[in-house]
């Protein structure tokens, strides 16, 4: 058994519970246990911009959170995971840590801090993750789209590559879903601008919209809340603004995961995703629907 | 046109100073940033080079006044290409915490800080969340996070944003109008 932090940020806990819920029944599966953060915030990413010493000791104290816990922390957001890192990095410097210390707060060990995703790769294996795999979802083609801060900056991470990154298409693949290759991959969901000009970050998400629809994806495969609110929330604005029709579901990884692993379409919140996959559940075989849901 | 007289020798040093500002004088204007960077791809008014360039230049009140400045999504693409190992996207960032501090915050982030000095989060935690979430069988979350609002104070950050009535972005909304 294998125990960590469970870092949720604000947006998976209650604008995805879908994700929330499909990576804690998938954890379960893989005999992983997850420890909740009492009382803690928001990451800090979303202040970096306006003053990145806040968003330093706003990352800093939920580290803390984890380190006093004597556990290691996952995060299910990228940008929650190059926030945490970031902090990381900035316990090593002096001035840093005495305004950490000043305010009360206290890192009494090291702690790693990794993407969900990352840790399946690394703690569990790919090998080790394919034994549960009982219903593999052969029919299935998908665009895997990872998000920058997965493995952005390398500096920081030291994981994958950031040019031309392979592990979420590996993961993809051992579910008996394919993921198609395709150029870009590495390309922006434009969450971040979201907030200053709306047009342009529809903009750059229908790239990518629209290199799955030209591919026949049955779905894009997220690991980003915020990436997920971009294809997902905003596709019917991506559709009116290029006057084209998508219809393309959003699906977090561990949903695609548990999926594979014969879990009840529930237990991955299927029924919350926004574009609805009812294509994608027609697909598998046997199928996981259940009599209520027809 | 870029007119040196109205350039501030100072301004690259205090960029140097801030967070994520110290790669500045490496950057030898190759452009590798600009075109790696996903959002010119698709708008070509944003130009991290050109941002870099008129800093180094030192033309403050141009770069500060920018709406442009916003437009950059700290993904990093233009890092892990920089010739010269310059964190460009934590440069730019350095340059847009100046611009707080000079009373240049765009609207959206100040509703952010609103929401972290109250909640802790970004989101409100309504009843009905918190029903939905032991529907589900996941555990309880906490409604508010008050020591963020201590980090808050601390770094007075309040105070820098509200320093100025200067959202860029309104700036450029009035010069259309």
């Amino acid at each position: 058994m294998k125990k960590y932090a469970l870092f949720l940020g604000c947006t998976v806990p209650v604008r995805a519970q879908h994700y929330e819920l499909s990576a804690r029944n998938v954890a379960k599966e893989l005999n992983i246990e997850f420890a909740d953060m009492k009382d803690a915030s928001c990451c800090g990413f979303p202040m970096k911009a306006v003053d990145a010493e806040t968003s330093f000791l706003l990352a800093a104290r939920n580290i803390g959170i984890a380190s006093k816990m004597n556990l290691d922390l996952i995060t299910l957001c990228n940008s929650c995971t190059a926030m945490l890192s970031d902090a990381q990095k900035q316990m090593k410097n002096n001035e840093f840590y005495k305004k950490f210390k000043e305010l009360g707060f206290s890192y009494p060990r090291e702690v790693q801090v990794r993407h969900f995703v990352r840790v399946l790769y690394e703690d569990i294996g790919i090998e080790n993750i394919k034994k549960h795999i009982k219903i593999p979802l052969d029919a299935l083609r998908v665009i895997a789209h990872y998000g920058c801060h997965y493995m952005r900056p390398s500096q920081l991470y030291g994981f994958d590559n950031p040019e031309v990154p392979h592990t979420l298409d590996e993961m993809i693949n051992i579910t008996g879903a394919e993921s198609i290759e395709y150029v870009d991959k590495k390309m922006c969901c434009g969450g971040s601008v979201l907030g200053i000009d709306e047009a342009l970050a529809v903009t750059i998400a229908n790239h990518k919209l629209s290199i799955a629809k030209n591919n026949n994806a049955d779905a894009l495969i997220s690991i980003c809340p915020f990436c997920t609110v971009m294809y997902e929330d905003n596709q019917r604005k991506a559709e009116a603004k290029f006057e084209t029709k998508y219809e393309i579901p959003v699906l977090y990884y561990p949903q695609l995961l548990g999926l594979s692993f014969g879990l009840d379409r529930n237990a991955v919140g299927m029924r919350f995703n926004r574009i609805k996959p009812a294509a994608v559940l027609e697909k598998i075989n046997p199928a996981p629907f259940e009599e209520s849901d027809r | 046109m870029i007119d040196l007289k109205n350039a501030d020798p100072d301004f690259k040093w205090k960029i140097i100073k801030k967070e994520g500002g110290k790669g500045l004088l490496k950057c030898f204007g190759c452009s590798d940033c600009a075109a790696s960077c996903p959002v010119r791809y698709f708008d070509e008014r944003y130009n991290p080079r050109k941002i870099i360039r008129l800093t180094l230049l030192g033309m403050k009140n141009e770069v500060l006044s920018s709406p442009f400045l916003w437009f950059c999504a700290h993904c990093h693409a233009c890092t892990e290409r920089c010739p010269q190992g310059i964190m460009v996207a934590d440069l730019i960032n350095a340059i847009k915490n100046y611009a707080v501090e000079q009373g240049y915050c765009p609207e959206g982030y100040k509703l952010q800080l609103d929401l972290l000095k109250r909640l802790g989060r970004l989101y409100e935690v309504e009843d009905f969340d918190l029903k939905k979430r032991q529907r589900l069988g996941l555990p309880p979350i906490d409604k508010t996070i008050p020591e963020v609002a201590k980090i808050l104070e601390y770094t007075n950050i309040i105070k820098h944003v509200n320093s100025k009535p200067n959202d860029p972005l309104i700036q450029e909304k009035m010069e259309k109008e």
